[in-house]
C-alpha cells in the first residue's frame, strides 16, 4: 500500500520522460498533475487506512533488499510521518498547478517534480537509516537542479551554496548512522533505540551531535541557515513553495525520527542546550526579518524562526510539545507555501518584491486586492491570530515546553510576537496606502500616479492560493482530526526516554 | 435547558454568519446592484442575535445562570473547550454589544452612505460583532483570548479601512502592535496558567488560586502578564496610543470602538479579578496605571483640537477609573461604571458622528453654531454629556457617588482621582460643546441640516436609553437598588466636582486664534497635553529603536559575518584549487614519483603503528 506512493510519482516522471516524440507543455503539465493528483488521492486512501489510536509503526512493508549492509526496504506510517506525506503530496500538486507558461524544458522540470516529491514520501515512510538516507540523497539533486536552470538571475551561486550545505549535511547523517554501526559492531540500521548497553553514553552524544548538525543545516537552524534566503530568492514560486512547505520538514523530521526517537537516553542531556538553541534560532530569524526588504527574504528569515520552535517543542520532548511540533510542521508548510505563492503572484504582475518599491497594491480595479487580503490572511496566519493554523500550533509547542523549558519558552514567544512586526510591516509596505509600483520620489505629483494599472488575477492563478487559504483557517477553527491523528505517536515518542530508562532500571 | 439557552452557542456565530455572506459583495464578486444586500444581512443577523440575547435573558432571569459546554480540543493533559457562562452580567453585557452593534449598522447605513466599499465594511463589523459576543459569554481564559484576538485582528482591518491615506497606514500599524504586545504577554500569561492549573475554566481558576503556592516572582510575573492584554485593549497608559490614532478610522467603527470593545477588555480582567490576589505588584500597577490613565486621559483630551480625538481620550480616563475598581476587587461598581459609560459614550460618538458627516470636518476651530440647525444632533451631545458626568441624576453619577462612597474611607487619594476625572470631563464637553455647537458658524457650518433618519433615528433611541440609564442599570441586577442611598457627603462631592468642571468650562476663554497661549510655561503645558505626553515620539525613541537597531545589527552580522564566512570558505577553497592547479606539470615521472612516494609513506605508517 505504501509502496504505491512511492510508485505513484516515479512512474509519472517516467512516463514524462519515455513520453514519444515532444508533448506540448501543457499536456506534460497534465501529466503531471494527473499523478500528483493520483498521489494525493492514494495518501487519502491511506489516511483511511490509518488507525490513528494506535502509536506505532502501521501498515508496514518489509523487503530484504542488500542485507549484508543492513540496507532494507522496510516502510511505515505513523502519526508523525502521515501528516508530512499528506502535506507533501498536496504541496506538491500545488507546486505543479501553479506552474505556468513554462518555456524551458518543461519535460525535465516536471519529471524533477515527480523525483522529488516522490523521494520525500520515500524519506518520511523509510524505516531503515539507510534507505532514509538514499531518498534523503535522492531529493538533494532534482532540486539544485530546479533552482540552478529555472531560477532568477543569480542562481548559481544560490543553488552551488544549497548543494554545498545540504551536501555537508548528507555527509554528517550518514557518518552518524555509520559510526553507529561502527560502534554497535551490527548492521542493524532499524529503528530501534539505542541504549546505554550497545552504546557508551559519550559516543551517543557525538552521534547525537552529527546528526543534529545534519538536520539542523536542513531545518536550518542558525547559524548554518544562510543557504536558505538565498535558495528562496533565486528559486521560481512552485520551487520555493517545496523547499519551505515540504523539503525543510525533512529536517524537523529527522530530529523527532533520528534524534530524539534513536537516542532517548542521551536526549534529555543535551535538551537544556537545543532549548537556548532554539531561543536563539527564533529570535535571529525573526529580527532578522525585519531588516529585510525582499518580500521572499523575509518570508525565508520567518521560516527560520518558525521552524526554531519545532527543535524547542523536540527540547521538551513532552506529549503536547510534540503533537505541537506535528502540528507546526503541518501549518508552517501551509502558511509558508500560501505566502510564496502570494510573493510569487505580486511579482508576476509587478516585477519587482522590492518592500521600497511596491504600495497600495490592495487598490481595488487597478491592484491586487484579492492577492492583498488572502495576504492578509497569510500574514495573521503565520503571526499566530486565533482561528488559524499558526495559532494551536505554537500554543501547542509553548504550553508543552513552559514546564521544562520556562526561559527558552517565554523568549520563543517573544520571537512569535516579532512575527507581528515584520509582516505587519510587509502589508502596509506593500498593500496599504497609494498604488505605485515605483521607488518613491520627492516629486508628489510622479508618486500619485494614476496611470497605473496591473494585469488582472485570474481566479485559476489564485485558486492554489485559496485553496491553502482555506486549509490554514480550517485547521485553526478545527484542529482536533489532527490532533486526533498525531496523539498516539507524540504520546508514544514522547514516553520513550521513560521507558528507556525503566528498562535500564529493570535490567539493572 | 431551554432551546434558546441551549442554542446560545450560535450567538458569536451569527456575526462571524455576516461576515461570510457579506464577502461575495466585499470581494466585489457580486458586482449588481450595489453592496446594499450585505448591508441588510448584517443587520438581520445582528437583530436576529439581539432578540436570541434577549430571550436567554428572560430564561436566566426567570431560572438562574446556565453554563454551556462544548469540547473543542483534547490532547494530552490539555483540554480546550468552549464555554459559555449564560449569567445575567454576561448576558446584560451581551445585550450592550449587539444592540450597540446593531445601532452602529444603522448608524453605518447613513453615515456610509456613498462609501464604495460598505459591504467589506459589513463583513468587519460582522466579525467584530462576533467575537465580541463571544468574549462577554466565555466562561474560560483561552476562549476569551482566543476573541481578543480576533478583536485585535478586526481592529487593525476596521481602523485600515480607508487603507490608502497615510495616516491611515500608521494608525492601524499602530493599533495591531499596541494591542499585539498586550496579548502577547497575556498569552504567557495564559500559557504559564495552563500548565500551572490545569484547567483554563475561571472557575476552576477561582478554586486553584485558593490553594495555589507561587513562588513570589511567578505570581507577580503572571499578574502582570494577565492584566497587559486588558490594557492595550482598554488603551491604557502606556498604551493608549492606539485608540487616539484609530480615530482615522470610520466613525461607525468609532462608535463601536469606544463603548463596546473596551468594555470587552475590561470584563475579561473583571473575570479576571480574583486571580490577581496572586500579586499585590499587579493590583498596585493596576492602581497607578488606572490613575495616570484617568488623569492623563482627561487632561490630554482637553488639549485636542480635533473632535474625535478629544471624546476618545475620554474613554482612556473613564476605563481607567474601572481599573481602579477592579484593582480594589469592587466588581459591581466596574461593571456600573462600564455599562453607563458604553452607553453614553456611543451616544457621543453618534453625535460627534453626526456633526462630522454632515460638515465634513473634525476640527474643532472651524466648528461652531451647529445647536440651532442641527437639534437631534445637539440634544444626543447634552444627553450622552449628562450620562458621562455627575450632574444629572443619570448613569455615571450614580457611579461617581458609588465610588466616592466606597474609595472615601479607606482610598481618600483615590476619591480625589475620581473626582478630578469628572471635573476635567465635565470641562471638556462643556468646551467641546461651546465649540461646535454655540460658537458663531463658520464657513464649513452655515449650511448643516440635521442628519437622515438613519442616523438620527439609532441616535434619538440611545439618548432615550441614555436618559433611562439609572433604570435600566437597577433593573438588571436587584442589588443596584441601593443605589439610591447614596450618602448626602458624596453627593454634594460629586455635584461639587461637576459644577467646578462646568463652571471652569463656561468662563474659559475659547478664541481660536489664541487657542495656544501665549504665557511660555502654559504654552508648553498645551504642547505637552495636545501632544499627548509626546508618547509617540518616546516610543519612537526607545522601543521602535531599539527593535530596529536590534534587527539591522542581526541582520548585518548575517550578511557581513556568517554568510560573509561562508562565501570567504568558498572562495578560499576556489582560490586552493586556481594555485594547486599550477603545480601540477603534466610529466610522467612526477606522477610515477607521487605514487610511489605516497605508497611509501602508507607502508612506513603501518609499520610505524604496528610496532
Amino acid at each position: 500500500m505504501l509502496s504505491l506512493l512511492l510508485l505513484i510519482p516515479f512512474l509519472g516522471a517516467a512516463t514524462l520522460l519515455l513520453w514519444p516524440s515532444t508533448p506540448a507543455p501543457g499536456r506534460m503539465r497534465a501529466i503531471a498533475i494527473t499523478a500528483l493528483a493520483l498521489q494525493l488521492v492514494w495518501s487519502l486512501r491511506v489516511l483511511v487506512a490509518f488507525d490513528p489510536s494506535f502509536g506505532g509503526m502501521q501498515l508496514e512493508e518489509s523487503v530484504a533488499w542488500v542485507e549484508s549492509i543492513g540496507l532494507n526496504y522496510q516502510l511505515g506510517v505513523d502519526g508523525l510521518s502521515l501528516p508530512l506525506v499528506l502535506i507533501n503530496a498536496a504541496l506538491t500538486l500545488v507546486s505543479a498547478v501553479c506552474t505556468r507558461d513554462i518555456s524551458q524544458r518543461p519535460r525535465i522540470y516536471f519529471s524533477l517534480l515527480l523525483v522529488i516529491s516522490g523521494a520525500v514520501n520515500g524519506a518520511f515512510l523509510a524505516e531503515n537509516l539507510l534507505l532514509f538516507f538514499l531518498f534523503y540523497e535522492l531529493e538533494l539533486i532534482p532540486l539544485w537542479l530546479l533552482i540552478s536552470i529555472w531560477g532568477g538571475a543569480d542562481r548559481a551561486y544560490a543553488a552551488t551554496k544549497f548543494l554545498i550545505f545540504t551536501a555537508i549535511s548528507g555527509v554528517l547523517i550518514l557518518g552518524a548512522f555509520l559510526g553507529l554501526a561502527l560502534f554497535t559492531g551490527t548492521v542493524d540500521f532499524s529503528l530501534t533505540p539505542i541504549v546505554g548497553e550497545r552504546l557508551a553514553m559519550g559516543s551517543q552524544v557525538v552521534l547525537l551531535l552529527a546528526l543534529l548538525v545534519g538536520f539542523g543545516i536542513k531545518i536550518p537552524l542558525v547559524p548554518f541557515h544562510t543557504w536558505l534566503p538565498d535558495a528562496h530568492t533565486q528559486a521560481s514560486t512552485p520551487v520555493s513553495v517545496l523547499l519551505a512547505g515540504v523539503l525543510l520538514k525533512l529536517g524537523t523530521y529527522g530530529v523527532l525520527r533520528f534524534c530524539l526517537g534513536l537516542f532517548p537516553e542521551a536526549w534529555p542531556l543535551i535538551a537544556p542546550g537545543l532549548a537556548i538553541w532554539a531561543a536563539v534560532s527564533v529570535l535571529y530569524g525573526s529580527l532578522a526579518a525585519i531588516a529585510q526588504r525582499d518580500m521572499k527574504r523575509m518570508v525565508a528569515y520567518s521560516s527560520v524562526g518558525h521552524m526554531g520552535t519545532i527543535l524547542l517543542a523536540a527540547a521538551a520532548a513532552t506529549p503536547l510539545s510534540l503533537l505541537g511540533a506535528v502540528f507546526q510542521m503541518v501549518s508552517h508548510g501551509l502558511i509558508s507555501a500560501l505566502l510564496f505563492l502570494l510573493v510569487g503572484i505580486v511579482y508576476r504582475k509587478t516585477g519587482t518584491r522590492d518592500l521600497d518599491v511596491l504600495r497600495g497594491l490592495l487598490n481595488p480595479e487597478r491592484g491586487l486586492p484579492f492577492t492583498g487580503s488572502l495576504m492578509i490572511l497569510g500574514v495573521m496566519a503565520s503571526a499566530g491570530l486565533p482561528g488559524m493554523a499558526g495559532f494551536i500550533s505554537e500554543f501547542l509547542v509553548f504550553r508543552g515546553s513552559i514546564s521544562a523549558f520556562p526561559l527558552a519558552t517565554l523568549l520563543c514567544m517573544v520571537g512569535s510576537g516579532l512575527t507581528a512586526v515584520y509582516f505587519l510591516l510587509l502589508v502596509n509596505r506593500a498593500f496599504f496606502g497609494r498604488l505605485a509600483i515605483t521607488p518613491p520620489t520627492a516629486d508628489p505629483s510622479a508618486d500619485g500616479r494614476l496611470d497605473i494599472r496591473l494585469l488582472g488575477v485570474d481566479l485559476r492563478e489564485t485558486l492554489p492560493a485559496l485553496g491553502l487559504s482555506l486549509a490554514v483557517v480550517g485547521l485553526g477553527v478545527w484542529p482536533a482530526g489532527l490532533g486526533l491523528l498525531g496523539e498516539a505517536t507524540s504520546t508514544a515518542l514522547a514516553q520513550l526516554p521513560a521507558l528507556v530508562a525503566a528498562a535500564q532500571g529493570g535490567l539493572g | 435547558m431551554p432551546l434558546p439557552s441551549q442554542l446560545a452557542w450560535l450567538i458569536p456565530l451569527y456575526g462571524f454568519c455576516g461576515m461570510v455572506l457579506a464577502l461575495p459583495w466585499a470581494s466585489v464578486w457580486i458586482k449588481r446592484n450595489g453592496p446594499r444586500p450585505a448591508a441588510y444581512l448584517n443587520l438581520l443577523l445582528t437583530l436576529v442575535a439581539v432578540l436570541h440575547g434577549s430571550l436567554i435573558l428572560r430564561e436566566v432571569l426567570a431560572h438562574g445562570p446556565q453554563h454551556l459546554d462544548v469540547p473543542w480540543f483534547q490532547a494530552a493533559d490539555l483540554n480546550l473547550r468552549i464555554g459559555m457562562d449564560l449569567s445575567v452580567t454576561n448576558l446584560a453585557a451581551l445585550e450592550l454589544v449587539t444592540v450597540m452593534s446593531l445601532a452602529c449598522q444603522v448608524f453605518a447605513l447613513g453615515y456610509l452612505d456613498k462609501e464604495w466599499s460598505l459591504a467589506r465594511f459589513y463583513a468587519l463589523v460582522g466579525f467584530f460583532e462576533g467575537a465580541m459576543a463571544g468574549v462577554v459569554l466565555s466562561s474560560n481564559l483561552f476562549m476569551s483570548y482566543f476573541l481578543l484576538e480576533m478583536l485585535t485582528l478586526s481592529t487593525y482591518l476596521l481602523v485600515g479601512f480607508w487603507y490608502a491615506q497615510p495616516l491611515v497606514v500608521t494608525a492601524a500599524r499602530d493599533a495591531f502592535l499596541t494591542k499585539r504586545v498586550g496579548d502577547v504577554l497575556l498569552l504567557m500569561a495564559l500559557v504559564a496558567l495552563s500548565a500551572w492549573a490545569g484547567s483554563l475554566e475561571f472557575q476552576d481558576l477561582y478554586r486553584w488560586i485558593d490553594t495555589a503556592q507561587l513562588a513570589p516572582l511567578p505570581a507577580a510575573l503572571l499578574g502582570l502578564g494577565l492584566i497587559a492584554g486588558p490594557m492595550g485593549k482598554c488603551a491604557q497608559f502606556p498604551m493608549h496610543l492606539w485608540l487616539d490614532e484609530a480615530m482615522e478610522g470610520p466613525n461607525p467603527a468609532s462608535i463601536l470602538r469606544n463603548s463596546a470593545v473596551v468594555t470587552c477588555g475590561a470584563l475579561v480582567l473583571l473575570k479576571l479579578m480574583p486571580l490577581l490576589r496572586l500579586s499585590p505588584l499587579a493590583i498596585d500597577v493596576l492602581l497607578v496605571v488606572g490613575s495616570i490613565s484617568a488623569i492623563g486621559g482627561a487632561l490630554v483630551a482637553i488639549a485636542q483640537v480635533d473632535l474625535k480625538r478629544a471624546c476618545s481620550y475620554s474613554t482612556t480616563s473613564y476605563l481607567g477609573l474601572v481599573f481602579l475598581a477592579i484593582a480594589l476587587q469592587q466588581p459591581l461598581l466596574a461593571l456600573l461604571l462600564l455599562f453607563a459609560h458604553g452607553l453614553a459614550k456611543a451616544l457621543l460618538f453618534m453625535s460627534v458622528g453626526s456633526v462630522i458627516a454632515t460638515t465634513n470636518c473634525q476640527n474643532l476651530t472651524e466648528l461652531g453654531g451647529l445647536a440651532s440647525r442641527m437639534p437631534a444632533t445637539t440634544t444626543a451631545f447634552l444627553v450622552a454629556a449628562a450620562g458621562l458626568t455627575g450632574l444629572l441624576p443619570l448613569g455615571c453619577f450614580w457611579c461617581f457617588g458609588l465610588m466616592v462612597e466606597t474609595f472615601l474611607p479607606e482610598h481618600p487619594l483615590l476619591t480625589a482621582v475620581v473626582l478630578l476625572t469628572n471635573a476635567l470631563t465635565a470641562f471638556n464637553l462643556v468646551r467641546l460643546f461651546r465649540q461646535v455647537f454655540l460658537a458663531k458658524p463658520h464657513a464649513k457650518t452655515r449650511r448643516t441640516p440635521e442628519v437622515t433618519w438613519l442616523m438620527a433615528l439609532p441616535m434619538v433611541s440611545l439618548a432615550v436609553v441614555v436618559l433611562l440609564s439609572p433604570l435600566v442599570l437597577s433593573r438588571l441586577d436587584p442589588a443596584l437598588l441601593h443605589l439610591r442611598a447614596l450618602s448626602s457627603g458624596s453627593t454634594l462631592l460629586v455635584l461639587g466636582s461637576s459644577l467646578a468642571g462646568l463652571l471652569a468650562g463656561v468662563v474659559v476663554q475659547l478664541d481660536e486664534f489664541w487657542s495656544r497661549s501665549l504665557f511660555r510655561p502654559l504654552r508648553l503645558l498645551q504642547d505637552l497635553l495636545a501632544y499627548d505626553f509626546y508618547t509617540e515620539r518616546i516610543y519612537k525613541g526607545t522601543i521602535v529603536a531599539f527593535v530596529a537597531g536590534l534587527a539591522r545589527l542581526i541582520s548585518s552580522v548575517d550578511r557581513v559575518f556568517v554568510n560573509g564566512l561562508v562565501n570567504r570558505i568558498g572562495s578560499a577553497s576556489l582560490a586552493s584549487a586556481e594555485t594547486l592547479k599550477f603545480s601540477v606539470s603534466g610529466q610522467m615521472q612526477t606522477y610515477v614519483f607521487t605514487v610511489v612516494a605516497a605508497i611509501l609513506l602508507l607502508l612506513g605508517s603501518l609499520v610505524w603503528l604496528k610496532a
